[in-house]
């Protein structure tokens, strides 16, 4: 992998894998707790994202699972350039994000956007929903007024929504309503990836079915590449091509959907799987599940060695071995795209919980 | 079973005043819960599951809510009307609560060993010694490990998780006989909600509590409850075992619940979600109040709310429970895997020309 080679005014170019729209290189976002107003001292670092590397390639969508704390918000945040990496590179269709200033910067970051959980408060309440939509395209210089009105309308139509919507103001919207506004708003640059952060999170089952189908719909329609950031694993399983889970502002395992599912190597990946209601009764009843002791650790004192030793229910049945104390693992290819940060990726292999996992999961129930 | 049934909710009927007009949160529920027995109300937001459970405590948010008309027996006794004195006895001593977040339902100012010991102090003759002694006892059965330091600290040093375990150790301090849990672990992190269940399920099943466990979570719902009742809109549109109601379901709106559900093991399957918005609770509602968003509708379903019924013959898991649901037209079992309707030429009844001007707002 190349350096970001000449650091010119429209951002350098730097070497991309092939056929990766976004690549994600040992990314750091620490924040400095600080303690004191007139002399502020920083007392300590939280280590949100502590050294993530991701691809995304284009078409795809690429699931972050964990659980709060685990740095998956502030990873889709220091992509789409709303928080500094501390370090580590995003490279975006071939550019460091990093080097880019100015016009440069609106003209790339504008092929990169975001949807969030709460569209509530991610919507102007004091906007319509036609100037929400329009703002972006105004911002851009896109087009005369009378073709920005025509275009937000189209883009009202591509979100299932009615063009007189455009006169309605957020607090008038349901919750789905205003989820598909943000959506609409997010396309209405023509991204290419689009970074959803717990998008359907906050929306009843019924209309997340309706925002999960819609958005696959507009991923055909449009091209577009997803980073889909969710706690959810079920949704995300249902909408991913790949999938990376987190802990601690790490990647633990990352590996293809269906792999990740049928054959997981990680004990906090198993679980997670585990920990999952099955909506089943049948299969809740046959189920083991795998009980994590304890609460994630602070990531402002992160543990050392492994961060999940303190939880793992693996170590424990091994008898505490010093190794996972002692030494991180390093994320280790183990298959074709599939990573896992484990030292004992064998005596999980070989362990009752896993198959556990496995029985309670599509071989049973098929 | 109402005659043995422990709580017993007959046609509760829930108004709240607002400044725009009436609200008709809950229209119409009954639901009965046995000694012992766990029991799920599931539903979407609105649908009126919490306003229930609080109706149940007699915890509505006065002026503005009130019971319109019903019954609430408890052990045989209507709790509505029944003075305030009575009620304070009976809460936190026979029928308790646990709520979303443990944030607001503790007091962030007073540590948590005094929240603990004030409830038991406040039901029953003890010492302060006594007390405290039990409290720590109470921490330690939901958990928490070095109970007696924790005593002294404050709702704010615990995490999510630990804070709900404070919660359930308060609501099981009395060993009520019936907790009522809204939403207990939706607030929490996965891994973190497998523990809280786990010891939410075992104490009561310890302790004989029966447990009306309120969920949006289906999954939840499957691993948890014994019988489930599915409400929206104010109204409980099914009720049946779990085994049942995952294996047959027969109300359209469950249908397209249990369809709406990305089921972790048939990936690439296009989800079925329900089309259209739930309704809106400040019309009085005229017919079900599913019918504007339902495939199987006939023309009675725009005018009549059908009352919830015995359904099928029988159940397939012979637990004995009926099997009722509040429907004209009831999904087929052939239907249910379609997730449509079936008969040939059937097309959903158009709504009555009356209706017809409030056009629905479009796609939610």
């Amino acid at each position: 992998m190349s350096d970001a080679g000449g650091r010119g005014g429209d951002g350098g170019r730097a070497q991309t894998t092939d056929g990766a729209l976004l690549e994600v290189q040992d990314l750091r976002v620490h924040f400095p707790i600080t303690r004191g107003v007139v002399f502020r001292k920083t007392i300590g670092t939280v280590r949100a994202v502590d050294g993530v590397t991701l691809d995304i390639r284009r078409g795809e969508t690429v699931g972050l699972v964990g659980e709060s704390g685990s740095g998956k918000t502030t990873i889709g945040r220091a992509i789409v350039r709303l928080y500094a990496p501390t370090s580590g590179r995003v490279v975006f269709e071939g550019t460091d994000l990093a080097s880019l200033k100015g016009a440069g910067a609106k003209q790339v970051t504008a092929r990169l956007q975001m949807v969030f959980q709460d569209p509530y408060s991610s919507l102007d309440p004091r906007m319509s929903v036609g100037k929400c939509i329009d703002e972006p395209l105004k911002v851009h210089r896109l087009g005369t007024k009378a073709e920005r009105r025509a275009r937000v309308e189209e883009l009202l139509g591509t979100v299932g929504l009615p063009a007189r919507m455009a006169t309605r103001y957020p607090h008038e919207l349901s919750g789905g309503q205003r989820q598909r506004v943000g959506l609409a708003r997010a396309l209405a640059l023509r991204p290419s990836l689009v970074v959803a952060d717990e998008a359907v999170s906050a929306l009843d089952v019924s209309i997340q079915a309706q925002i999960i189908n819609l958005l696959q719909r507009l991923q055909r329609e449009f091209d577009l590449t997803y980073l889909f950031i969710a706690h959810d694993l079920a949704v995300v399983r249902h909408i991913s091509d790949r999938i990376a889970v987190l802990y601690m502002g790490q990647v633990v395992e990352s590996a293809p959907t269906d792999v990740l599912h049928d054959d997981p190597l990680h004990p906090y990946t198993i679980a997670l799987l585990s920990a999952i209601p099955r909506p089943d009764p049948e299969i809740e009843a046959r189920r083991t599940h795998i009980v994590l002791t304890g609460d994630p650790p602070s990531p402002a004192a992160p543990p050392p060695g492994c961060r999940f030793h303190t939880r793992c229910w693996l170590r424990q049945k091994l008898g505490n071995p010093e190794r996972c104390e002692a030494e991180p693992p390093p994320l280790a290819s183990v298959a074709r795209g599939h990573a896992v940060a484990c030292h004992f990726t064998d005596e999980v292999r070989a362990s009752p919980e896993r198959a556990a996992v496995r029985v309670g999961g599509s071989s049973a129930s098929a | 079973m109402t005659g043995e049934a422990l709580l017993s909710v007959r046609d509760l009927v829930v108004r709240f005043d607002t400044p725009q007009g009436e609200v008709h949160a809950v229209n119409g529920v009954s639901l009965d819960v046995g000694a012992g027995e766990t029991v799920g109300l599931v539903g979407e937001s609105g649908s009126g599951k919490s306003v229930t459970s609080l109706a149940v405590m007699g915890l509505l948010p006065a002026p503005a809510g009130r019971v319109a008309s019903g019954q609430i027996l408890f052990d045989g006794t209507d709790l509505i009307g029944s003075p305030e004195r009575d009620l304070r006895r009976l809460r936190g001593k026979d029928i308790s609560m646990v709520f979303q977040d443990p944030m607001s339902s503790l007091n962030p100012v007073i540590t948590i060993g005094e929240q603990v010991t004030e409830i038991l102090r406040a039901h029953e003759q003890v010492g302060k010694a006594d007390a405290r002694a039990r409290a720590a006892d109470l921490l330690r059965q939901v958990g928490i490990p070095n109970a007696e330091d924790q005593l002294v600290r404050f709702p704010h040093q615990f995490s999510g998780g630990m804070r709900q375990r404070v919660m359930i150790a308060m609501a099981l301090a009395l060993h009520p006989r019936l907790l009522i849990a809204d939403e207990p672990t939706t607030a929490l992190d996965v891994t973190i909600q497998a523990q809280v269940l786990e010891l939410l399920v075992g104490l009561t099943r310890d302790l004989g509590t029966a447990l009306l466990l309120i969920s949006h979570d289906l999954g939840i719902m499957a691993r948890v409850a014994r019988r489930i009742a599915v409400m929206y809109a104010g109204f409980v549109m099914e009720t049946a075992s779990t085994v049942e109601l995952f294996a047959n379901p027969r109300h359209p709106y469950t249908v397209g619940l249990l369809n709406s559900v990305p089921a972790i093991d048939d990936r690439g399957k296009a989800l079925r979600p329900i089309e259209g918005a739930p309704p809106d609770l400040e019309e009085p509602p005229v017919g079900c109040p599913f019918a504007p968003r339902c495939a199987w509708r006939v023309s009675s379903c725009w005018t009549e709310m059908p009352p919830l019924r015995p359904i099928g013959e029988g159940t397939a898991d012979g637990s004995g429970l009926e099997h009722e649901a509040a429907c004209h037209n009831p999904v087929t079992a052939e239907e249910v895997r379609g997730a449509a309707p079936l008969r040939p030429g059937f097309v959903p009844a158009p709504p009555p020309a009356a209706a017809a001007t409030a056009s629905p707002e479009g796609p939610a």
